[in-house]
This record gives structure tokens, C-alpha cells and sequence, in this order.
């Protein structure tokens, strides 16, 4: 089994989280979306698997390249 | 008697050079991962179409007697070849060697390469590996010191190179010091992923410099420089990155007096993709894939894009259209809505100065919300590299034309309108000098806060506004060229590449600025 850090490809905000830890997620599955520049940006799983961990909630700021997710995969 | 003997010493010493570090020295290279200059050579070309430059080059070895104990080959490797049928310069160090830091007749080879290619209007293929100089061997034996004052600076023949020629970098391993100047004294640079590092200053220099311990993946590996635009692109292997290269110049003529080759294609000009309707949504704040729309318009399979990890917000890349070969511009509203920060607008510059210097046609789709904004941002002195971008734009004299896919908005906006521009507009587009939401909270910033309601006052002006936004009013009063149906975008620039076949022919020729690394 090998966790997946999923990053943030921008700053910005986080709008909406659409996963639970525990979920089973598909590759190309939305785990978190942001909002950047008024635009929202979402953040999707690279790999099939399950949420190992959220680093971020709702309206926390983001970094761009800070992990928001782990992925088991 | 004829000159047998010699004829066989000059076949001797022509065997002699191809020998590199010796089998233990390319056994040392393989066992890295990494193939020889010469293995390089040969597998980016067309087969059997080197022609070496000097090929018994080499330094006499002496001992302390005087007594000649044989050859050390030059350990730059430098010639003629072909791709495609094309005629380009090849050349790189040989690591097998010293570490590819040049010895004295491998550094005259490595001075010619650009002499070559400038001189006989070919584009040059650098494949580099090496430190550069080293402390070693300077000074032991006397004589002269440095060079004569009135010799030409070093550089001089690479910063011209870039005007005349295509120049193509591959990083094919560790690419320190001046290799490092060289690599990115080109129109395209690749390194392989897993073996190749670029450095300034390597893991040594840096912990006596600066007491911090890295390695040099940690220094100037991939990783680093997808994001420092160091090198455009990542290739998976020293393979990948020839077949990045030959691609790359398929697309450029060999030098500024020639036209970029247009090739015969079996795509229809007229084709229309259906999908091209519903690529847009209605909701400003979804975003869409506009790769896939440039990939729809362009001649299937033709799009390469360059520098795709760098200055994210920006797609930069050549593909052609009915065979003719051209820039594309476009904004990736993925990455903060394909603002225009300080990488993005470097990048711009970059590309639309190569595409100027060897006259290949501009195609931008639009889709700018400005440059980007925030305390980040004004650290990074965007506003500088925006307007130096903005400046490439209007002063490009290549045949531009502009797609207004989405948004413009803003001074960065300049930067998408070359002069005498093409313009097509989707039905989609929004222009001003702000977009509705920002500029309605600072035009009317005093109305919104007196009203009973300022959020509902607020939201209320910007439906008015964005309701005088439509895209037809600018249509009928020709302040774009044509209102299209996005599905039309293919046959109408296919149309303008036929409209500006007489222009190309006069653009050649160097232009009037020097393209810089």
C-alpha cells in the first residue's frame, strides 16, 4: 500500500470539501474544490483508493504545492 | 613512393579519437545510465548522416621524458547530420573523458560548434554533459596567461547564434557552470528526468559557499527546474528528449533567411468539431480544458507544447495549421484563471520573441482576467515582466491572429493582439477594463455602501453590466473581425493562413532585436 500526497497546483481558498476520510475515491474523483482568482479549481484523485487524510476544511487558505489530501492506495 | 605511410598514421589517428575514455570509461557512463556523445549522436539523427568535424583530433600525451605515450581524444564531439532530411550541426562533450570538462582540442571543437552552424545556416543540437572549465591544468606550465585583450568574448558567437539559427539544449546528465549558461542559451531546452541535473554551482561549491548539504538532484534535478524554467521541458529519458528535439525543429526553418516548412496534410481545413459548441460554460467560474480546444482546431496530433510546468497560467507550443507551422498562445483558466504572473509573462516573452525571429505566424486564444494580483505577485515585480511581455506583442511583426475565447481583461490583455491582428470573437468572450465583479466593487464602491441593501445593490449593478457585455454589439461595430461560431474557428484561420502565404515570404531575413536567453 502506498499513500499519495495530493497537492494544491495553486493559492487560493477551499470552497468546497466533497470527500470523507475512509471514502473509496476513483482516479480523476474530486477530493476538494478550491476557489482562485473567482474561478473554482478543482482538486482530483491520482490514483484510485481510499482518503487517508484532509489536511484542509472549508474557507482555509491554501498554498500552492501544500498537500491537501492522502490518498491509500 | 606515395604517401602510404601517412595516409595509414591519418587512418590510425581517425580510429584513435572514436575512442573515447576507453572501454572503461563508457563502461562507467553505461553502468549510470547514460550513453556515450557519440551513441547520443547516432541516435538522434537519421541513420549513416554524421559528418564529423575533425575527426583525429586529440592531445599528444608525454611523459616527464618527452617521451610520447599516445592520444587522449578531443573530448568534444562536433559535426554535421540530418533529421527529417534537414541539415542541422550536432556536438557535445564526451564524459567519458575527464568528466566532459574540455581539454585543449575539445574546447576549440566545442567554440566551433555555433561558428558552424551560423556559418553554414543550419540549426545547432547541443547535447550536454560536463562541469566546464577546471582548476586543473591552468597555470603549471608557463607562458601566456589568460587571453590576448583583443580576443572575442566567448559569448559573442552564442548570443549571435540565437538570432540566426534554431539552437536545441538537451540536458543528457550533470550540467554545471558554463555548460549550464550554454543550455539555456537556446529556443528549446529538455532534460532527461532521472539523469540529468543542472547547476550553477555544484553540491561542493555550494557547502563551502554557503555551509548547506545537498545533493545535485536537490539542487538542479527535474523537480527543480520544471518549476524554474530552467529547461521547457522533462523527458523521460536521453531517447525521449532526441525525439523532443526533432520534433521541436520540425516545426522551424533552418535558420531566419527560410520560411518554417509547411507540409502537405490529410486534415481537412474545412473540419469542424462539434464538441467546440459546448467547450465553454456558461458559468464564468467553471473551468474547461483549453488544450483540448487548441488540439480540436489545429492539424490533428500537430500540437507540442513547450514549457508546460513553468508559468502555468500560459500555454506556449507550435503546431501547424493546413501544414504551416505556428506559435499558439493560450490561457490555461485552470492556473488562478490564467493570470498572467511574472513566470507566465517571462515565458510570453520568450516565445513570441523566438516566433518573431524565425517568422512563424501567431494563433492566440484568449481567455485573460489580467495580470495576476495579490502580495505575492507585486514581490515578484509582475508588473515588470507583463509589460515587457505587452512590448513582444505590439511590436512582433509576424501575422498574428486572435481567438477571444473567453475573458479579456486589463493591460495584459495588449499582450494577446499583435499588430494588425486577426480577430475572431466566441460568443463566449468577455472584455473591459475589469471583470464585472472586481470593478463594480471599486467604480461604485460609495452607491453600494449608501444603499439599504449593498450586497443585493452590488449584485444588481453587476447583472446590469454584465448584460451590456454581449458579444454583438462589438461585431457590428467591427471592432473584432468576425463573430464566429467556435465550430468555424478551423476553416476561418485556415482561411487567414492562406491569406498571409505573401507576407511570410518577405519576413525573412534577421530581425531588428536579438533574441535572449
Amino acid at each position: 500500500m502506498a499513500r499519495v500526497e495530493v497537492e494544491s497546483e495553486v493559492t487560493g481558498k477551499v470552497w468546497k470539501v466533497e470527500v470523507g476520510v475512509g471514502d473509496r475515491v476513483a482516479e480523476g474523483d474530486v477530493l476538494v474544490i478550491l476557489e482562485s482568482m473567482k474561478m473554482e479549481i478543482p482538486v482530483e484523485s491520482p490514483h484510485a483508493g481510499t482518503v487517508a487524510e484532509l489536511r484542509v476544511a472549508a474557507d482555509e487558505p491554501v498554498q500552492e504545492d501544500q498537500v491537501v489530501a492522502v490518498i491509500a492506495t | 613512393m606515395g604517401w602510404e605511410e601517412e595516409v595509414q598514421e591519418i587512418h590510425r589517428r581517425r580510429k584513435l579519437a572514436k575512442q573515447q575514455g576507453g572501454e572503461e570509461g563508457i563502461a562507467k557512463q553505461h553502468a549510470q545510465g547514460r550513453l556515450t556523445v557519440r551513441e547520443r549522436i547516432d541516435a538522434l539523427l537519421d541513420p549513416d548522416t554524421f559528418e564529423e568535424q575533425g575527426k583525429a583530433t586529440a592531445i599528444p600525451d608525454y611523459d616527464g621524458d618527452d617521451k610520447f605515450l599516445g592520444f587522449v581524444p578531443a573530448n568534444y564531439v562536433v559535426g554535421f547530420g540530418k533529421i527529417e532530411g534537414r541539415r542541422v550541426v550536432v556536438g557535445g562533450e564526451d564524459f567519458t573523458l575527464k568528466g566532459g570538462s574540455p581539454n585543449a582540442a575539445g574546447l576549440r571543437k566545442s567554440v566551433y560548434a555555433e561558428h558552424l552552424a551560423v556559418q553554414y545556416k543550419a540549426p545547432l543540437v547541443r547535447m550536454l554533459e560536463g562541469g566546464g572549465g577546471s582548476v586543473k591544468g591552468g597555470g603549471r606550465r608557463g607562458g601566456t596567461v589568460g587571453d590576448p585583450v583583443f580576443s572575442a568574448p566567448r559569448f559573442r558567437i552564442i548570443a549571435d547564434a540565437m538570432g540566426h539559427v534554431p539552437i536545441v539544449s538537451i540536458a543528457c546528465g550533470a550540467v554545471a557552470g558554463f555548460p549550464a549558461g550554454r543550455l539555456v542559451a537556446a529556443h528549446f531546452s529538455v532534460m532527461s528526468r532521472r539523469t540529468a541535473q543542472i547547476l550553477i554551482g555544484g553540491p561542493a561549491l555550494v557547502e563551502r559557499a554557503l555551509g548547506v548539504s545537498m545533493t545535485k538532484d536537490e539542487l538542479g534535478g527535474a523537480q527543480v527546474h520544471a518549476r524554474s524554467g530552467v529547461v521547457d521541458n522533462l523527458a523521460e529519458d536521453e531517447h525521449d528528449a532526441f525525439v523532443q528535439a526533432r520534433r521541436f525543429l520540425g516545426y522551424l526553418p533552418s535558420s531566419v533567411d527560410q520560411r518554417a516548412p509547411r507540409t502537405a496534410t490529410d486534415d481537412s481545413p474545412e473540419r469542424m468539431e462539434e464538441e467546440l459548441l459546448h467547450a465553454v460554460p456558461r458559468n464564468a467560474r467553471t473551468g474547461f480544458d483549453m488544450r483540448a480546444i487548441v488540439r480540436m482546431v489545429m492539424d490533428i496530433d500537430s500540437f507540442f507544447e513547450i514549457g508546460a510546468t513553468y508559468g502555468r497560467s500560459q500555454i506556449t507550443g507550435l503546431a501547424r495549421l493546413d501544414g504551416q507551422p505556428v506559435g499558439i498562445l493560450a490561457n490555461d483558466c485552470m492556473v488562478y484563471a490564467g493570470a498572467m504572473t511574472a513566470e507566465a509573462a517571462q515565458k510570453y516573452r520568450r516565445f513570441v520573441e523566438m516566433c518573431d525571429t524565425f517568422h512563424l505566424p501567431i494563433v492566440n486564444f484568449v481567455d485573460q482576467p489580467g495580470f495576476m494580483i495579490g502580495p505575492e505577485a507585486e514581490r515578484k515585480g509582475t508588473i515588470r515582466y507583463g509589460m515587457a511581455a505587452v512590448c513582444a506583442a505590439v511590436q512582433a511583426k509576424v501575422p498574428w491572429a486572435s481567438i477571444q475565447v473567453h475573458k479579456g481583461f486589463g493591460v495584459a490583455t495588449a499582450a494577446h493582439y499583435g499588430q494588425d491582428a486577426y480577430v475572431l470573437s466566441w460568443p463566449s468572450v468577455e472584455t473591459g477594463a475589469l471583470p464585472v465583479e472586481g470593478g463594480v466593487a471599486v467604480a461604485f464602491h460609495r452607491e453600494i455602501a449608501a444603499a439599504d441593501d449593498p450586497e443585493a445593490r452590488r449584485r444588481e449593478l453587476e447583472e446590469q453590466l454584465r448584460a451590456g457585455r454581449s458579444p454583438f454589439p462589438r461585431a457590428e461595430s467591427f471592432a473584432v473581425h468576425e463573430l464566429i461560431d467556435p465550430r468555424e474557428t478551423r476553416p476561418a484561420l485556415c482561411r487567414w493562413i492562406d491569406w498571409i502565404q505573401p507576407l511570410l515570404d518577405d519576413l525573412t531575413g534577421p530581425t531588428s532585436f536579438p533574441v535572449r536567453p
